[in-house]
C-alpha cells in the first residue's frame, strides 16, 4: 500500500495549482451570484474557460499528443478535476464531448473524423450534446427507436432524444440511433449530426431548478452525410459503452472537495445563527465522516488507476455513493439552515457562499442521470454478485 | 500509488487466513464462545504467540515484528471473518501501550510470548446507576472500580487508565464478570486496591487509542464482510416461489448496498491504517471515520443478513448472530460512534 501521489504526479498538480491561482479570475460561485449573469453569459464563461485550459494543454489530457492531448492517464485527469474543484473553476462548456464523444472517436472513429472534429471539440468552437435517451428508451437504452436509414451517400434520421443536455447551446449531437429493427444491440449505430440540419429541432426543457440546461431534440427526415458514421452500421451499441464506461471515471476525489468545502461553509453559518446544539453537530459529523469516506474511496480508485487497473463494475458504487451523499448532504444543510436555506441566491439576505436552495433542487439530478441509482444497483446485482438474473 | 497490499502484507493475510481457517473457523469460535470459561483456546493463543502475532506491532528492538496499522488492520480483518473470540486486540494494544512507553519494559516480553495476559481496564462508568468511585492514585497505590474490563478473568496484570495517565498493576483482581450478549468478549468489574507503578503517559495512550479504533474497525469490516458472504451464498440456494429469492430485486438492491457499505469501509480502514502509519497529517480524521464509519455499516449489513434468511437468521443455531453481537460491541468499544464523531468534529475547524 502506499497512498501518496507519486514525484511526477506531485509536481503536475503543484503546477496545476499554480496555474489555477494565477489563471482563474473568479471562483465559480462568484460568476453564478453576478447579477448580470444569465444562462446564456455563464455558458460563454465556460466556454472562456475551456480556451483558457486548452491553450495551457488541460484539456483532453490522457488523449494521445497526435491528437491534442498530453498523453496523460486517467491519474492526471483525476487530480485535475480535484484541484479545479477545490478552486472552484467553472466545469469546461464542451464536457461532454471531451469526455465522451473525443474519446470514441479515438478509439473507434476514422482518421478523417478525428482530423475534423477533435480540435474545434478542444477549443469549444464546436459544443457537443449527447443524443442516447429516448421519451421511451432511458435506464433500457437499448429499446431507443431513433431510426436511420441509409439512402445512398446519407442517412435519414428520424424520431425524438430527450433529456439532452446542452441541447439548447450545442452546435452538434452525436446520436445512437436504430439501423435494424430486428436486432437488439447490433442494430444500434453511431451517428454524429449538426444541429441546424434541416430536419432538426432544438426544444428547450426547464427544470426543476428553472433552468433549462437540458433540452429535447426532433428529427424528422433530417439527412446526415455517411462520413459521419463512427464505426461500422451496427456497432453504436459497442462504441456506447466504452463511451460510458469513460463517462463513469474517478469523480470521488472532486466531488469530496466539493462537498469538504460546502460543509464548512455550513458549520460556519450554523455558527452565525447560533444553531450549534448537538443535534445539529451531530449531523455535521456524520456528514463530515461520510465525505471522508467518500475520498478514500476515490483515493482508492486513483491509487487503483496509478497502479495499472482498470476501473470495472465497482464505479457504480462510486456512483451511488456520491449521488446518494449528495441527496443527504443537501437535505440535511436546507433542515439544519432553517427558512433562509431556501432563498434564491439573488435574493438580499442568502448567503454568499454557496447556492444552498439551488443545491438541495440538484441533487435530486444525481441519482437519476447518467444511470440511476436503481439501475448502477443492477449493475452490482449482475456484474459484481452475479446474482441470479430472472 | 497503489492500494493493494504489498507482498509482504498479502503474505501476512494469506496465512493468517489459512491458520483460522485451520485453527478457529467459525465452527470452532463459535464452539469456544458457547462453552470455554475462559472465552478463548489457550493453545491457540500460544500458537499465535510463537508465531509473532502478539508482538506485532512492539518495535524490532525490543524483539517485536515491528509492523504497523496496516498490518494489525490485515490481521483483524481476518480474526473478524471467523468471528475469533479472544483478547487479541486488547493484548496488542497493552503492550503497544507499554512499549511506546519503555520498549524493554520486562512486562512487553511476557505479554507477546503468551506468558501473561495483560489488557487495558480504562471504563469508569457503571451502568446500573449505583456510584463507583473512580480509579484513583494516591502515593502509588490505585483504588477504585473499572467497567468492562476485557478478559480481567484470567489478566496477569492490568493497564489502568487514570486522570494523569496509565499505571499498571498486578493480579490478583477482584472481579465481577459483565456478561453481556457478545460471547466473543468477556467482561469484568474489576474493584482496585493495588500498588500501582506508572506505565504510559496519556500521550502514548492517544497513539494506542488511534490504533484501537483501526483494529476494531478492521475487525468490523472482516465480519460484515463475512455476513455479506454468508448472505450470497443464501440467496442462490434459497428458492421461494420457484426461484432463488436472490433472483428478487428486492434483495439484490439491499445486497448492492451491502457491497457498497463493506468496500466504502475497507477504503477508509486502510486509508486510516496507511495514514497512521505514514504519519500522515490527515490520520487523525481517517481514524474516527474508519471507525464511526465501520460501527454504522456493519449493523447495517449484520441486520440485512438476519433479515435475508429469514426466520432461521434469528436462530440461535444459524453463526450471523455472532457476527451481529460481535459488531456491536465493537460499535460501541475501542472509542464508541459518539466518540469518534467529537473526534472528527476537533478534526476540523466545525
Amino acid at each position: 500500500m502506499d497512498l501518496r501521489l507519486t514525484d511526477q504526479h506531485q509536481k503536475f498538480r503543484d503546477a496545476l495549482r499554480t496555474w489555477l491561482r494565477t489563471n482563474l479570475e473568479r471562483p465559480w460561485r462568484e460568476e453564478l451570484r453576478d447579477p448580470r449573469a444569465t444562462e446564456d453569459s455563464l455558458m460563454e464563461v465556460r466556454r472562456a474557460w475551456q480556451r483558457k485550459l486548452y491553450r495551457a494543454g488541460y484539456v483532453g489530457m490522457d488523449w494521445p499528443v497526435d491528437w491534442g492531448g498530453r498523453g496523460a492517464s486517467q491519474v492526471e485527469n483525476a487530480i485535475f478535476e480535484e484541484e479545479s474543484a477545490r478552486a472552484d473553476a467553472p466545469v469546461i462548456l464542451n464536457y461532454l464531448g471531451i469526455s465522451l464523444l473525443g474519446p470514441a472517436l479515438i478509439h473507434h472513429g476514422s482518421e478523417a473524423q478525428r482530423r475534423r472534429f477533435l480540435p474545434p471539440m478542444l477549443a469549444a468552437d464546436e459544443i457537443w450534446c449527447q443524443g442516447f435517451s429516448e421519451p421511451g428508451a432511458g435506464s433500457d437504452l437499448a429499446s431507443l427507436r431513433t431510426s436511420a436509414i441509409l439512402d445512398g451517400d446519407h442517412f435519414v434520421l428520424n424520431g425524438q432524444k430527450i433529456w439532452t443536455t446542452f441541447g439548447p447551446w450545442a452546435d452538434w449531437i452525436f446520436v445512437l440511433c436504430r439501423t435494424d429493427s430486428n436486432d437488439r444491440y447490433g442494430g444500434i449505430s453511431f451517428l454524429l449530426c449538426k444541429l441546424d440540419t434541416p430536419g432538426v429541432t432544438v426544444r428547450p426543457l426547464r427544470q426543476m431548478t428553472g433552468e433549462s440546461e437540458f433540452g429535447e431534440v426532433f428529427f424528422e427526415d433530417a439527412h446526415v452525410p455517411r462520413e459521419n458514421l463512427v464505426g461500422q452500421i451496427g456497432e453504436g451499441w459497442r462504441i456506447a459503452m466504452t463511451v460510458l464506461a469513460y463517462e463513469r471515471g474517478t469523480v470521488s476525489l472532486a466531488a469530496a472537495v466539493k462537498y469538504e468545502r460546502d460543509l464548512a461553509c455550513l458549520a460556519a453559518a450554523c455558527r452565525d445563527l447560533g444553531r450549534t446544539g448537538s443535534a445539529v453537530r451531530e449531523k455535521l459529523a456524520r456528514l463530515l465522516v461520510e465525505n471522508e469516506v467518500l475520498r478514500a474511496n476515490g483515493i482508492r480508485m486513483l491509487a487503483n488507476l496509478a497502479d495499472g487497473k482498470v476501473p470495472g463494475p465497482e464505479s457504480s458504487i462510486e456512483k451511488i455513493f456520491w449521488s446518494e451523499l449528495d441527496k443527504r448532504f443537501r437535505e440535511t444543510a436546507i433542515d439544519v439552515l432553517g427558512p433562509g436555506g431556501q432563498l434564491q441566491r439573488h435574493a438580499a439576505d442568502a448567503r454568499t457562499d454557496v447556492d444552498w436552495a439551488r443545491e438541495f433542487l440538484w441533487a435530486r439530478a444525481g441519482t437519476i442521470y447518467s444511470g440511476s441509482s436503481e439501475i448502477q444497483r443492477n449493475v452490482i446485482a449482475k456484474r459484481v454478485l452475479r446474482l441470479p438474473q430472472v | 500509488m497503489k492500494f493493494d497490499l504489498s507482498d509482504d502484507q498479502a503474505l501476512l493475510r494469506d496465512s493468517t487466513r489459512d491458520f483460522l481457517h485451520n485453527e478457529s473457523p467459525l465452527e470452532t469460535s463459535r464452539q469456544i464462545m458457547e462453552h470455554d470459561a475462559r472465552g478463548y483456546d489457550a493453545a491457540v493463543w500460544m500458537r499465535l504467540a510463537e508465531m509473532g502475532y502478539l508482538s506485532l506491532l512492539t518495535p524490532t528492538a525490543a524483539g517485536g515484528q515491528g509492523l504497523g496499522a496496516v498490518e494489525l488492520a490485515v490481521v483483524l480483518e481476518e480474526m473478524g471473518r471467523v468471528c475469533f473470540p479472544g483478547p487479541y486486540l486488547d493484548v496488542v494494544l497493552a503492550a503497544h501501550l507499554l512499549a511506546g512507553a519503555d520498549a524493554n519494559h520486562p512486562l512487553v516480553g511476557a505479554i507477546t510470548n503468551g506468558s501473561s495476559l495483560v489488557t487495558i481496564a480504562r471504563q469508569d462508568t457503571a451502568f446500573s446507576g449505583a456510584s463507583a468511585p473512580a480509579v484513583a492514585i494516591t502515593h502509588a497505590h490505585a483504588r477504585g472500580v473499572k467497567h468492562f474490563v476485557p478478559f480481567a478473568e484470567h489478566a496477569d496484570a492490568l493497564l489502568v487508565v487514570v486522570d494523569d495517565g496509565v499505571v499498571f498493576c498486578r493480579s490478583p483482581f477482584a472481579v465481577t464478570p459483565m456478561p453481556t450478549f457478545d460471547p466473543a468478549q468477556r467482561f469484568c468489574k474489576v474493584t482496585f486496591d493495588h500498588p500501582a507503578t506508572p506505565a504510559a503517559t496519556l500521550e502514548g495512550l492517544r497513539l494506542t487509542d488511534q490504533l484501537a479504533a483501526i483494529g476494531a474497525s478492521a475487525m468490523l469490516l472482516g465480519i460484515m464482510s463475512r455476513a455479506l458472504d454468508v448472505t450470497l451464498g443464501y440467496v442462490q440456494t434459497r428458492h421461494t416461489f420457484k426461484r432463488p429469492i436472490g433472483a428478487f430485486q428486492a434483495l439484490q438492491h439491499r445486497l448492492a448496498d451491502m457491497l457498497l457499505k463493506v468496500e466504502s469501509t475497507r477504503s477508509a480502514v486502510y486509508r486510516a491504517a496507511w495514514c497512521f502509519d505514514a504519519h500522515d497529517p490527515d490520520a487523525h480524521l481517517a481514524t474516527a471515520v474508519a471507525k464511526a464509519y465501520a460501527g454504522d455499516a456493519s449493523r447495517l449489513v449484520c441486520g440485512e443478513a438476519i433479515q435475508m434468511h429469514g426466520g432461521i437468521g434469528f436462530t440461535w443455531e444459524l453463526d450471523l448472530h455472532f457476527l451481529f453481537k460481535r459488531a456491536k460491541t465493537l460499535e460501541q468499544h475501542y472509542g464508541s460512534t459518539e466518540e469518534q464523531l467529537e473526534r472528527a468534529l476537533a478534526a476540523t475547524a466545525y
